[in-house]
């Protein structure tokens, strides 16, 4: 059995999840306390890679970051190498299908803090980002962890995106769920079988954790 | 019990989990996380030290020197290539090859790079999938070295795009559409004029639209004239193998696949050969789309599958090979 898939999807979903959690967060504040114009264009195009099928979004993946692109090209020149078809690429793909699952959760937690904490600590002076800082992001930790957790589930199972935009390379851009795949192709059915099991299983640990997480949001509201 | 007190019981018999668990989980996935950025940051980097690395001098046979040691100048990994790769005078350039088939050629591809990594001392990684998603991805910057598709039109695609070397462009077999039922199916002799038996109620052929084993299909059913009458039977595979394990696996009654494929695992059904005059010749053509340096193994692989020890492993899953005279089609 090789291990090279689990070894990847772990380490893609970890960076990814780093990645969408510092852009979910930080849209999940502007979201939940700003008031700006095309606030409500921002959020559904944040939200777009929920709906979309994962093979649409990763088609525009592949034409925005692909080597005729302008974005693909300038990274060619500084790099060497194309960003497509690479790990890289299977990091921007699971950062982009699991970013709105923090954002969501992470909204919802923002939101859920009481204001009133908020404007006693600017009665005290503190200014806008102390606030944030300090008193709201802390107060909706559990909240904020949740969608991250589910955010690295979410990143640890995408493969729509991932083989559209990263392809199907055994060694290099193969992780878990291409890997299934490509064992049902290859009529493996028990190293599909066992990989299966796995993605599984450390699913419903990180479900498990999100699960309590929550109900820890709910306990600790006053 | 009442629901409430239930409900009750199983919050505090589930206890939520305390910051301090949740730190020490946020801790260890930080510290995943910043191998995996290191990991993967390094990997493009990683990847050209064992392509020209040390590893490379274990390799046999191999006429030309590597050329271009110096893809990332100040790397150590890779500058120490140069010392390495000089005191073995003929060392491979590239340890390992990256090949892109069209599915039906799994069997028999896998079975050639196994030979040739014996020979040469060079591993040969493998992606299947449709020819035309295969070309989509080459078009697209996908970083493989040969590209063996199932119809040459697919050849000409990439070619038009600027990629790959034309002179290497070659026609390496002609693919064979078999029709497999399960043993289930219980007939003990039937040809494509069967399935539109009521008993038949899916079809499964690869996607006519990008798979050229699924335009051959369509051909076969129409030259056979019932297409009209099983059209709504159909269903569609993303490519021959996945055509293959859409009958295999009980959810379609029969499959119009490579033959390829059903010689090397029957799945304990039946098959017959389909004519080859029943579709367009499913021409394979192949061309080599790494540049230099890698392009010299790039050839010696595709030499590979056109020599004697290549040609046998073709016919072995039905092919019929370039120059050879074309055997009579039979119809079970």
């Amino acid at each position: 059995m090789d291990w090279f898939p689990l070894w990847l999807s772990l380490r893609v979903a970890a960076t990814s999840t780093v990645f969408a959690a510092i852009i979910g967060i930080t849209l999940a504040y502007l979201l939940a306390k700003g008031k700006f114009p095309g606030r409500g264009i921002l959020e559904a195009i944040a939200t777009l890679p929920i709906v979309l099928p994962p093979t649409v979004l990763g088609y525009y993946l592949l034409v925005t970051l692909g080597v005729r692109s302008p974005i693909g090209r300038a990274w060619q020149s500084a790099f060497g190498h194309t960003l497509v078809f690479t790990p890289t690429a299977a990091i921007v793909a699971a950062s982009v299908s699991a970013m709105p699952f923090v954002l969501r959760t992470a909204r919802a937690a923002i939101e859920a803090v009481d204001p009133r904490f908020e404007q006693a600590a600017r009665t005290i002076g503190l200014s806008e980002w102390r606030v944030a800082a300090q008193v709201t992001l802390p107060l909706a930790r559990r909240g904020l962890l949740a969608g991250i957790a589910l955010g690295f589930a979410r990143a640890l199972g995408d493969f729509g995106v991932t083989v559209m935009l990263a392809g199907n390379i055994p060694g290099r851009t193969q992780t878990m769920p291409v890997a299934v795949y490509d064992a049902v192709q290859a009529g493996n059915n028990h190293r599909a079988s066992t990989m299966s099991a796995l993605l599984g299983l450390i699913a419903l640990v990180v479900l498990v954790a999100v699960n309590r997480l929550t109900c820890a949001t709910r306990l600790e509201q006053p | 019990m009442t629901p409430s007190s239930f409900f009750k019981r199983s919050r505090t018999s589930m206890p939520c989990l305390s910051m301090r668990a949740i730190r020490s989980v946020v801790l260890a996935s930080v510290v995943l996380a910043s191998v995996g950025l290191a990991n993967v940051g390094l990997a493009n980097v990683a990847h050209a030290s064992i392509a020209f690395g040390p590893k490379a001098s274990f390799a046999t046979a191999a006429k030309t020197p590597p050329k271009q040691l110096h893809r990332r100048p100040g790397n150590p990994l890779v500058t120490t290539a140069p010392t390495t790769t000089t005191t073995v005078a003929a060392t491979s350039p590239v340890s390992e090859l990256l090949v892109a088939g069209a599915s039906d050629l799994r069997p028999a591809f896998e079975e050639i790079g196994k030979i040739f990594t014996a020979q040469t001392g060079t591993k040969v990684t493998f992606s299947f999938g449709s020819s035309g998603q295969l070309a989509q991805q080459i078009s697209n910057g996908a970083p493989f070295d040969v590209f063996a598709s199932a119809d040459k039109s697919y050849i000409d695609q990439v070619l038009a795009d600027g990629i790959g070397d034309a002179a290497t462009k070659a026609t390496y077999a002609f693919g064979r559409l078999a029709l497999w039922i399960p043993s289930r199916t219980q007939k003990r002799l039937f040809n494509v004029l069967d399935l539109s038996d009521p008993s038949i109620r899916r079809i499964a052929i690869a996607n006519p639209e990008h798979a050229p084993y699924g335009s051959a299909a369509v051909q076969a059913l129409k030259s056979a004239k019932i297409y009209e009458l099983v059209s709504d039977k159909l269903v569609y595979g993303e490519n021959v193998s996945d055509t293959y394990r859409l009958a295999t696996s009980g959810n379609a009654d029969a499959a119009l696949v490579s033959l390829s494929l059903v010689i090397a695992n029957s799945n304990g059904g039946q098959y017959v050969v389909i004519p080859s005059d029943a579709h367009t010749p499913l021409e394979q053509a192949l061309v080599v789309t790494a540049k230099k340096p890698r392009s010299a193994s790039a050839k010696a692989f595709i030499a590979m599958v056109s020599s004697t020890a290549g040609r046998s492993v073709m016919l072995k899953y039905g092919f019929l090979l370039p120059g050879d005279p074309k055997p009579l089609g039979n119809n079970g």
